[in-house]
């Protein structure tokens, strides 16, 4: 068992990237009435996902250490999107700001990022036990 | 820090919010003063929004993947709003003028109400999104401890 694993990587990642979304939707509720302020948005499960390569499909397997790395390329070049949300509603004043969608995605993302935070310390947990620890 | 960048947003969220409930309460108070030090009637105040990217320096803009998306919010100006003033007909007010009219600041005290119930919502939102990110920075110091 390696401590920096595909598993532990690709958690830290999900802790990394969803409290950049918690900094932007504290940005996005702080603003919610800010004139011509837009919502902003952050996606990183597809990049994660391509990172992971969870189904082998997305990255040419490198053979000879002089191949490109095509296609996810690992958690090294993740590169999660922050785009301005576009289909929202918008105020007269220009802002795109749903303040109700915003506190729901904050109640999603805090539970999610709990539950990483559980699977991170159950992976800790394991190799504990592993290397025979007294706790 | 993102967790800390996110509080620091948030309590601006505060600071602004409080600054203009400010605004709606000496609104509020002062919707039938017809005599100011600067002379005439009260001048009903109004609070702009604008908001500021979260991080100051250029370093820290360069560095951190976040650029300039996210911001704080500031109350920009307290500006006097450019709403004229009401005259009504009260020939024995101290105030009136030559007419007998006298000028009364053109506030609508239900607009405001509503205004200060916004207020309080947003303010409410902005105290969650604090406490949210606060028991995220917790949790993180959870990681490792079984």
């Amino acid at each position: 068992m390696n401590i920096d694993d595909k598993t532990t990587r690709a958690l830290a990642a999900s802790l990394k990237y969803r409290q950049m979304r918690q900094e932007l939707i504290a940005s996005n509720i702080a603003n919610a009435e800010t004139p011509g302020y837009k919502a902003k948005k952050l996606d990183f499960e597809d990049a994660l996902a391509r990172a992971l390569d969870t189904d082998e499909q997305q990255t040419l397997k490198t053979t000879d250490s002089k191949h490109f790395n095509v296609g996810g390329g690992g958690f090294n070049n993740l590169q999660p999107e922050i785009y301005e949300e576009s289909n929202g509603i918008v105020s007269p004043d220009g802002n795109t700001v749903d303040r109700d969608q915003e506190m729901a995605d904050m109640a999603e993302n805090k539970i999610m990022y709990d539950a990483s935070i559980q699977l991170l310390n159950k992976k800790l947990g394991l190799m504990k036990y592993t290397v025979g620890s007294d706790r | 820090m993102d967790l800390l960048t996110s509080l620091k947003i948030s309590s601006s969220g505060l600071t602004a919010n409080k600054k203009r409930m400010a605004a709606i309460t000496s609104n509020i108070a002062n919707a039938q003063t017809t005599r100011t030090a600067e002379g005439g009637p009260y001048q009903p105040k109004e609070v702009v929004f604008g908001s500021e990217p979260a991080k100051e320096s250029f370093s820290e803009i360069l560095s951190g993947e976040m650029g300039e998306n996210a911001q704080t919010v500031i109350a920009k100006e307290v500006s006097n709003s450019k709403k004229p003033p009401v005259l009504k007909y009260e020939p024995n007010h101290p105030d009136a003028n030559a007419e007998g009219y006298v000028a009364y600041p053109n506030i609508n005290t239900m607009e405001e109400m509503a205004n200060m119930i916004e207020a309080s919502r947003a303010y409410e939102a902005n105290i969650n999104a604090m406490n949210t990110a606060k028991s995220m920075a917790l949790k993180d110091l959870e990681i490792g401890k079984n």
